[in-house]
């Protein structure tokens, strides 16, 4: 513990002082900012239909719950989405946070997947902006979680710069300033569904800020693997272990209509 | 996963140098990395540079000698390489998939990163591996000059369409990279063209026959393409995205490839 915690100082420094330094060195649109490197064309819709935020069906939360992998369970994760997507002016629709919750006794299993409804999802550059490309997150639910051999080595349309949050930004993932972000929480297996063993993936079914630990995905695909929902697990729950290993506690939002 | 869930003072570490590389600068997409060699385990990279001719890179043997030059100048020549390119079959000429040219890995790029530790690794061979993915990504898909490739969002000029830019700069979207292959590695079965002919021809479809969008359709010159940076063509394949709007030098770049490829050596 006493390694893990003088660890924990250390990074924070480092980032730190590399994130003073590094705002200095680069001009360039930065991860975290508004997306639209390319330059916002406001009021062009896609498809002829006009930008709206209300047309956005995925996002990724700009902010987590704020206490590591306690989230209030899946209510309280929903909540979260529903509240940001509210604030985003995509309110409209029924949010639900994609998340797995392990079976316990005389409690089911609940699985990321049959929570999210059918899609297809679209993020934030296809609702505000009519990106014409890139802003489809998938078709539907085997597209995404790579039901068959071949759409798992294809892969799904998620990756750094479209799994944008409500707010349009890009995730910071390896490579971009610190903090980086990257590590979602997902509590889930490959296939989208709940893990069946007895160690706990989803911080005590998101209720945890102690101990436990959430398995994550990547939103830059980048990282042990390329997976988005499934490459490793976290550190433990609290806030600090999370972001010791380049988390924030975020999650992905999917609107289920 | 183990990895992972075993390291304390390992990940921290690694993002605590990530930091610090960051701090001194990750070089830019396109930018040499100043003073650095390719490792001595170097036994991958992207072609920095284009052969020009469009899809036509002189058949497997032209596409290989390209990689093997390239090899050499890095210092890499004493291994033997190979063009990660299928070709489909013909009568009296049996197709050959790429998977089938490049050894067995593993296999490192410049800076001695792992991409993928054997041949299902780095395709994905069981549901478990295809979803885990390989380690081949933006920031290790590196050339053999050690660079990043640029791919979507790195410079967005409206001109990384336009070949005539495009030839006169390194800092252009490229992140199409010509396989010719399925995602499991191998060739094409149908009768449409997903290797510009076999990697010899810089011909466009005709005009009115280009219908079908980038998807390959009977008589039009076409290549299949994955990319490096695993961002875009919707799926972000790394070996088999989707197809080209033809085979000329011109055509590659209206979706943001210039003809490079993948060499792996086979030892």
């Amino acid at each position: 513990m006493k390694t893990s915690a003088a660890c924990v100082a250390f990074v924070s420094f480092a980032l730190v002082a590399v994130a003073l330094v590094s705002a200095q060195q680069r001009g360039q649109p930065q991860p975290g900012g508004q997306a639209g490197q390319t330059g916002p064309v406001a009021g062009r819709g896609g498809r002829g239909v006009p930008a709206s935020p209300a047309r956005m069906t995925f996002f990724v939360t700009s902010v987590g719950a704020g206490k590591g992998g306690d989230l209030g369970g899946l209510a309280g994760a929903d909540a979260h989405c529903q509240a940001l997507a509210t604030a985003a002016g995509a309110g409209n629709h029924t949010w639900r946070a994609y998340l797995s919750t392990q079976a316990r006794p005389g409690q089911p299993a609940v699985n990321a997947r049959d929570r999210i409804g059918t899609g297809p999802w679209y993020n934030w550059g296809w609702a505000q902006r009519g990106d014409p490309q890139n802003a489809v997150i998938s078709q539907d639910s085997g597209e995404l979680h790579g039901d068959t051999l071949v759409q798992a080595q294809r892969g799904s349309n998620l990756f750094k710069q479209s799994a944008l949050t409500e707010k349009g930004q890009v995730v910071h993932g390896i490579g971009d300033p610190p903090p980086i972000q990257h590590e979602i929480l997902t509590g889930t297996n490959w296939d989208g569904r709940a893990f069946t063993d007895n160690a706990d993936h989803t911080c005590n079914n998101w209720t945890s800020s102690t101990t436990g630990a959430a398995q994550v995905g990547h939103s830059d695909r980048i990282g042990n693997g390329s997976s988005w929902n499934s490459s490793n697990a976290t550190k433990g729950c609290s806030q600090p272990a999370l972001e010791s290993t380049g988390g924030a506690g975020l999650f992905y939002c999917f609107a289920v209509n | 996963m183990t990895t992972m869930k075993s390291c304390t003072l390992g990940l921290c570490g690694t993002i605590a140098l990530s930091g610090l590389l960051y701090g001194q600068g990750i070089p830019k997409p396109g930018e040499y990395p100043l003073g650095a060699k390719a490792s001595p385990m170097m036994s991958f990279f992207v072609t920095s540079e284009f052969i020009g001719d469009g899809g036509n890179l002189g058949g497997l043997a032209g596409a290989d000698a390209h990689c093997q030059q390239l090899a050499n100048a890095a210092g890499a020549g004493n291994r033997t390489w190979h063009a990660y390119l299928s070709t489909q079959a013909r009568p009296g000429q049996p197709a050959v998939n790429a998977r089938d040219r490049i050894g067995k890995g593993p296999w490192y790029n410049f800076t001695g990163e792992v991409i993928a530790r054997d041949l299902a690794h780095l395709h994905g061979d069981t549901p478990e591996l295809a979803h885990q993915g390989n380690n081949l990504n933006k920031l290790t898909g590196l050339t053999d000059k050690g660079q990043i490739v640029p791919g979507l969002y790195d410079y967005a000029d409206a001109r990384d369409n336009d070949w005539e830019y495009v030839r006169t700069t390194r800092f252009s979207n490229r992140h199409e990279m010509l396989t010719g292959s399925q995602p499991d590695g191998t060739a094409f079965t149908d009768n449409v063209d997903h290797t510009c002919n076999n990697w010899t021809s810089n011909k466009d479809p005709e005009p009115g026959t280009a219908t079908g969008g980038l998807n390959a359709n009977d008589g039009r010159p076409n290549a299949q393409i994955g990319f490096p940076d695993r961002n875009g063509g919707g799926n972000g394949s790394w070996n088999s995205s989707h197809g080209t709007r033809g085979c000329s030098q011109k055509a590659l770049p209206m979706t943001h490839g210039v003809g490079m490829y993948y060499c792996f050596a086979t030892n």
